[in-house]
């Protein structure tokens, strides 16, 4: 359980793996069987490697072996052969990772080694804005103090700057020492909790040799965080390569397959079940033809005495020549569909990012189906959402709004005008800005400040404060220096009070070295700061402002003073000391104690910050809500920010429609039964036209998580959205965990390393690329440079992918049933025997070359223009809710297959060939009424004709005739002459007319009975798109003449109301 | 926020020329087919569109039907079975047929006459047809080989021609298998008040057969030879290309019930003639309970006799035009408007259809 780490001893290090880092899925030893057994996973391989193995036996194979060989091997190896492609590129960034330089001490001497060669115990040197490669003890910093920031945003997503503190046993060893020092830590076996670490340390003589000391989080530095504003940082390696906390958190990512692909391979093993039903029946129906028939037909020969295996050689011979109605070429096909679908993605011009220049890109391409199927988006919220740029835009101060004509107040002549005439409000005001917080300015080379902050909002406020020429220009413990006017003002700060999330604002007390005047300056948010003020008129235009600005999606900030006493400052400050040093229930006492001081504050006015959302946000989120689709916001971070940024964004609908539900409490109890009131109050307006969110922290929800994880499922399927905050990357695994489990197709969008693990879970992951951390965009199957793009990631070309996918998917088991039927058909006229009426290259031409083509075509298919998808994203539910490729379409497509079956067949016996004709004859007059008839079927079921399709359905039915004519040219094969003689009777056009039209004539009536009076959404706004155009022309639609129309059908959706769309109906189902 | 974050600053102020430059080649490259914006046709089912449809597809298929349905009852057809009446008043039982059949020393020699119905004008095919042989039988079909009947080089290539492969001392049969053992071989010879006529049994089979695929030097090897003697002997001096009976049976016939073409008659045949047949009754199919005929019949230009094609056609086109009567009758009584949101699914029934 416990790991004991030598610090700086190289004589047992051993002990642990190094730090090489591997995210690879195999190794050059291990590809060919893993890969092997990962392909052979799919049902269709196992049956297809069985009907290739049966066919090896010439007695039961009605073609030649090599019709199912070559096809089966090359697409094994082209499968094989793009895994090891991926896997190449990861194991090249792992490489490049492991092969980074760092510096680590060897006895006693830095040393510039390779991040892979660190051992658990090595001391490990930083310098400024290095990436961190490994889990590191800290030992020492450039800062006196013994502190050091870290930027953790690859782990958590915060990109506020972290304190991270040297253990006092460490504390003030120069760096000479430091390469010396020896020692031992106890710490846990390594997991993946970012928040917890429990360990001690002890150092040797001669270094102060007391006893064990405990070591926290706080003493940690985490791989992949990065060391800023900190000149050099050093500690002691415990966790490394796949072991550290990072590695531990990041799950194996296993293959993923799309709902459709899950249907497909269903639908493919019913069709199996038919097959076996098939073979049975015809098998036994031959082996009785043989026993009764088979003796008389002496021109067979047949043999008297059979082998003991005789009963199943006829059987087997119709599995084999039944085996086409799985279709080998079904896999290939669709892989090469969704990869082109994945390069559509990539090229889309729309979703090509300008700011940070990048394209979408698709690392996954096989999954572009499960895009049009999403139900659940779980997004994260910091740089996901947001842009996390805080700017202080507006403010209020004693009654008079700034900046609300030209939207910035530190361009407002009114404010500049109260600065320079040193209005006493306004200058309090600044002045509070500029120390009421945690900010540290930083004298960089230049002499350009730089401010550090933990928040942005401070960050924002001291910068706002800087440039209204109030700029905080020095700080230490107990001094801060302003600089106003290019007068300096000393300020001594006396105390701080520290932001809890209980308080909910924070306060200093500073002395102004000059006129010893003491001040409370506190700010926080409103409901913090107005009922510990006056209350009166002030109070009340504050709460008026702070409507006001929130109103207009602002954070807002209450800032508020005091001017204390000494006495009341000496007494209350001693009351602080003790209750910051007491044991017991110290934070509530401390709490209880600044109380005491924070109140009767006078206000001084409220600041408003915007947190940018990203462009575009809130329009994709509520687009993507009227599309059906459910979104959870998945955050690191603090519930109120969170519960703004969704209010921001859309996705809690504002007050009266909207509502929030909170679960919390302070104990597990509470928890529960703040759930099941959450619950309650859920099922009860289900009905109503209202918008539940819920919201849980991650505390809660670990509690929930263990002790009612149904009543959570029931409640997490109800509402429409939901907000998480303070989540471990683990819990937000978690919860895509269970609403896959719910079999719920889920999207998870995030940028932040703490994102990776939840990326990897979900059904598909997403990643915001071309922010700093690429760790989330390349664990991420597609990655985009904005938010805004996933509508139309999703709607366009996630909906086009299911379209055209479950089209081609049908239609190919299609043509493979028609084909098979045929077989069958003819074999009920050819004693039962299975023979195979085409021979085998037509065979094999017919899967693979003559119905591929036109299937490829589709690809191209759009059922209705992106502007008419994303007006209405309404349809989005066809393709989410499956309704392309399900039993009942699937069963049509069955249907189809049959009758075409049995009109080639009957119209080429009947008509064509009567008595006259030989095999060869009968097979091609079928196989062409068959590619004419498919033909035909495809145009009938594509949506709109670019030169490219329709090339490929007639290009291909000249190229049969092309390519069977040149076939038939050569003596030694089957056809020689057939096409030839065919072509010239007049009778076989004739039949092959015929076939068509009664094939597809009633296709066609039903096709047309439907959409005129059975319309579906689709077909109506199918109608609409077209009505305005003329057939073969671009159909660039007319805004102006669009509009309308689109206004008329927007009345149609708002006045019918959006619950015929909610997606509850899908339950209820 | 002013990171003090060098490199990154380094690469966005510093060269802002090769920025652009990777900028321009980062960007998808444009084109209509990467856009998916290729100028599309969008066809929609308009009641116009579709009742025209139907009513031209009726408009063109009766008449073809009406033609065909002309041309095929314009074929004169006389066919005759002579199975069961060839056989000797006393045979009756199917072993004694059978053995009747196989016995090689009887004289199966036998007579029929048939009356043609209608003027028949030449060339009139002379045809046997075969009821219940599975020519298609995987066994059968399967046993030949077409190397061998193409190259006299290759007479030891017997592979696939199982159980006639070679002879009880191993040498290779040529033709092999089942196909070519079990020739068919009645004989027929036709006369018309006493005189013979003629019948003409050259290019009986395909040409490109006769060219291509049985080769003009490859002889007929140890056919027949075994104890199990199938059907018709082969004359050992003429070249497979010339065994014309031989090439028309291996077309191996796609159906059960068949005809094959024997001879052409090149005079005309007026009606009430009545015809003599003298023929040798060779061929077993007793045991299997086969029908054998022998049908006279003219051609037209769609081939045989065949009225099935002539009403498919006329009874497709009837249900075009009943369709299109059909919908055009809906159109008027139930007018759809095209577009009209009225008529969105969502509106009557939840969730779309």
């Amino acid at each position: 359980m416990k790991r004991f780490v030598r610090i700086n001893d190289d004589s047992c290090q051993g002990y642990f793996c190094d730090n090489r880092i591997s995210n690879t899925k195999y190794t050059l030893v291990n590809f060919l069987p893993m890969n092997l057994r990962e392909q052979f996973r799919r049902f269709l391989n196992q049956y297809f490697l069985l009907i290739a193995c049966l066919q090896l036996w010439p007695e039961i194979a009605p073609v030649s072996p090599a019709t199912v060989w070559v096809p089966l091997l090359i697409i094994f190896s082209i499968s094989a052969m793009k895994e090891a492609w991926d896997d190449y590129f990861r194991y090249l960034a792992d490489k490049k990772a492991n092969e980074r330089e760092v510096q680590v001490v060897k006895d006693g001497i830095l040393k510039q080694i390779k991040a892979q060669e660190i051992r658990v115990g090595d001391i490990v040197w930083l310098q400024e804005n290095n990436e961190v490669p490994c889990d590191l003890v800290l030992l020492g910093t450039s800062n006196p103090q013994g502190i050091c920031y870290v930027e953790t945003s690859a782990l958590d997503g915060e990109t506020d700057l972290k304190i991270k503190t040297v253990p006092p046993i460490c504390l003030g060893l120069s760096s000479e020492l430091l390469r010396k020092i020896r020692g031992v830590i106890e710490c846990p076996n390594p997991d993946n909790n970012i928040l917890r670490f429990v360990a001690n340390i002890r150092l040797d003589p001669p270094f102060i040799e007391s006893d064990v000391q405990p070591l926290t989080i706080n003493n940690t530095l985490l791989k992949s965080s990065y060391l800023r504003i900190t000149n050099w940082a050093c500690g002691v390696a415990v966790y490394t390569g796949n072991e550290t906390i990072l590695g531990m958190s990041r799950g194996s990512p296993e293959p993923k397959l799309t709902a459709l692909d899950a249907i497909i391979d269903k639908l493919t093993a019913a069709i199996f079940v038919l097959q076996i039903f098939v073979v049975v029946i015809l098998g036994f129906a031959g082996n009785i033809w043989n026993d009764t028939q088979a003796q008389k037909h002496w021109y067979l020969m047949y043999p008297k005495e059979g082998l003991w295996y005789k009963l199943l050689v006829i059987p087997l011979r119709f599995e084999l020549l039944c085996s086409i109605m799985i279709p080998i070429s079904l896999k290939v096909t669709l892989d090469l569909v969704k990869s082109a679908y994945a390069r559509f993605i990539e090229w889309d011009e729309e979703m090509f990012d300008q700011e940070t220049n990048t394209s979408a890109h698709a690392t996954n391409s096989a999954i572009s189906e499960d895009l049009g199927q999403v139900e659940y988006v779980l997004t994260d919220k910091t740089g996901t959402l947001t842009e996390n740029k805080m700017t202080f835009r507006k403010c209020f101060i004693n009654g008079t709004y700034y900046g609300n004509q030209s939207g910035d107040a530190l361009k407002d002549v009114e404010l500049l005008n109260a600065v320079r005439t040193s209005d006493p409000y306004v200058i309090r005001f600044l002045t509070a800005m500029a120390l009421c917080n945690t900010v540290m300015p930083i004298k960089s080379g230049n002499r350009e400040i730089v401010y550090k902050a933990q928040s942005k909002d401070e960050e924002a406020l001291v910068h706002a404060a800087a440039h209204l020429h109030m700029a905080l220009i020095s700080k230490n413990c107990s001094i801060a220096v302003l600089n106003f006017w290019d007068n300096n003002i000393q300020y001594e700060i006396l105390d701080v009070l520290e932001f809890t999330s209980d308080r909910k604002k924070m306060s200093v007390v500073v002395k102004n070295c000059r006129t010893a005047e003491i001040m409370l300056l506190s700010k926080g948010a409103d409901e913090a700061i107005l009922p510990s003020s006056f209350s009166g008129p002030k109070s009340r235009a504050c709460a008026d402002a702070v409507e006001h600005y929130s109103h207009h999606g602002f954070r807002t900030l209450c800032i508020a003073y005091r001017v204390l006493q000494e006495e009341e400052y000496k007494s209350w400050s001693q009351m602080y000391k003790e209750a910051s040093c007491s044991l017991v229930d110290r934070e509530r006492e401390v709490a209880e104690v600044c109380r005491r001081l924070e109140r009767d504050l006078e206000i001084l006015g409220v600041a408003a910050i915007e947190d940018r959302l990203q462009d575009g946000v809130p329009k994709t989120l509520s687009t993507l809500r009227k599309a059906g689709i459910k979104i959870w916001m998945l955050t690191g971070d603090k519930q109120n920010t969170a519960v703004q940024i969704a209010r921001l964004s859309n996705l809690i609908a504002p007050e009266p429609k909207g509502e929030i539900l909170y679960i919390n409490g302070k104990t597990d109890d509470d928890v529960v039964l703040s759930l099941d009131r959450a619950l309650r109050i859920m099922r009860i307006t289900a009905r109503e036209n209202k918008e539940m969110t819920f919201v849980v922290d991650g505390r809660a929800l670990e509690i929930i998580l263990e002790k009612n994880k149904d009543t959570f499922t029931e409640l997490a399927t109800l509402s429409e959205t939901a907000i998480c905050c303070r989540m471990t990357p683990s819990q937000k695994a978690q919860l895509v965990g269970l609403l896959k489990s719910c079999h719920f197709r889920t999207l998870a969008i995030g940028d932040g390393g703490n994102d990776v693990r939840m990326i990897q879970q979900a059904h598909v992951g997403i990643g915001i690329s071309g922010r700093e951390g690429l760790q989330a965009a390349r664990a991420a199957d597609y990655s985009i440079g904005k938010f805004k793009f996933l509508e139309r990631l999703i709607l366009v070309h996630g909906r086009y992918s299911y379209n055209r996918t479950a089209f081609i998917a049908q239609y190919i088991v299609y043509k493979s049933l028609l084909i098979s039927f045929i077989q069958i058909l003819f074999s009920g006229s050819s004693g039962l025997s299975g023979t195979s009426l085409l021979n085998s290259f037509s065979l094999m031409a017919y899967n693979v070359l003559y119905t591929s083509i036109p299937a490829f075509g589709s690809v191209l298919d759009k059922d209705l223009s992106e502007d008419t998808v994303m007006h209405h994203p309404h349809i989005f539910y066809f393709s989410q809710a499956g309704r392309f490729l399900n039993p009942s379409t699937f069963a049509e497509w069955f249907g189809r297959s049959l009758y075409h079956a049995l009109v080639t067949y009957v119209i080429a016996v009947c008509c064509y060939c009567d008595k006259t004709c030989d095999m060869e004859e009968l097979a091609m007059v079928a196989l062409s009424g068959c590619i004419l008839l498919q033909a035909f079927v495809i145009t009938l079921d594509t949506n709109d004709f670019t030169m490219i399709q329709i090339l490929a359905i007639w290009g291909n039915f000249v190229a049969f005739y092309v390519i069977n004519l040149a076939i038939g040219l050569i003596p030694s094969t089957e056809m020689y002459m057939i096409i030839h003689r065919l072509c010239k009777q007049p009778s076989y056009w004739m039949t092959i007319l015929l076939m068509v039209a009664a094939g597809t004539g009633p296709l066609l009536a039903i096709k047309y009975f439907r959409y005129i009076y059975r319309p579906s959404t689709i077909h109506v706004l199918q109608k609409m798109e077209r009505s305005h155009c003329e057939p073969f022309t671009v159909t660039n639609i007319e805004p102006q003449q669009y509009q309308p129309l689109l206004c008329d059908l927007q009345v149609a959706i708002e006045s019918t109301g959006l619950s015929s769309f909610d997606p509850h109906n899908k339950l209820q189902r | 926020m002013n990171h003090s974050n060098s490199s990154a600053a380094a690469t966005a102020s510093g060269s802002a020329d090769a920025a652009n430059l990777r900028r321009n080649s980062r960007r998808p490259k444009y084109s209509k087919f990467t856009q998916q914006e290729l100028p599309a046709c969008k066809p929609i089912l308009t009641p116009k569109w579709v009742i025209s449809v139907f009513t031209i597809v009726g408009v063109i298929f009766i008449p073809i039907g009406v033609a065909s349905l002309l041309a095929s009852r314009d074929v004169v057809e006389v066919v005759d079975r002579y199975d069961s009446a060839c056989l000797p008043a006393n045979v009756s039982h199917k072993d004694d047929k059978v053995a009747y059949i196989t016995d090689r020393d009887t004289d199966k020699s036998c007579t029929r006459t048939v009356k043609i119905t209608k003027d028949m004008n030449q060339p009139i095919y002379v045809y046997y047809q075969l009821d219940n042989f599975y020519q298609n039988h995987r066994r059968y079909v399967k046993s030949r080989n077409d190397q061998q009947l193409r190259d006299k080089n290759e007479a030891n290539e017997t592979s696939n021609c199982d159980p006639e492969k070679t002879t009880a001392d191993g040498k290779p049969i040529v033709p092999c298998g089942l196909i070519a053992w079990s020739l068919f071989n009645d004989t027929y010879s036709f006369s018309r008040d006493g005189k013979n006529i003629t019948v003409n049994r050259k290019h009986i089979s395909w040409k490109s057969d006769r060219d291509h695929k049985f080769g003009s030097d490859v002889y007929p090897k140890n056919f027949q030879n075994g104890t199990l003697i199938g059907g018709g002997k082969l004359d050992s001096n003429l070249p497979l290309s010339e065994q014309e009976d031989l090439i028309v049976w291996m077309r191996t016939a796609a159906l059960p019930t068949f005809r094959k073409l024997w001879g052409k008659i090149e005079v005309d045949l007026k009606e009430n003639d009545t015809i003599t047949i003298n023929l040798e009754n060779n061929y077993n199919t007793y045991s299997f309970s086969g029908k054998k005929k022998l049908v006279l019949s003219t051609a037209s230009w769609l081939g045989g006799k065949n009225d099935f094609l002539g009403l498919a056609y006329l009874s497709i086109g009837g249900f075009c035009f009943v369709l299109a009567l059909l919908f055009t009758l809906l159109y008027l009584i139930k007018p759809r408007k095209l577009g009209d949101p009225s008529y969105l699914s969502w509106n009557r029934n939840p969730a779309g259809q």
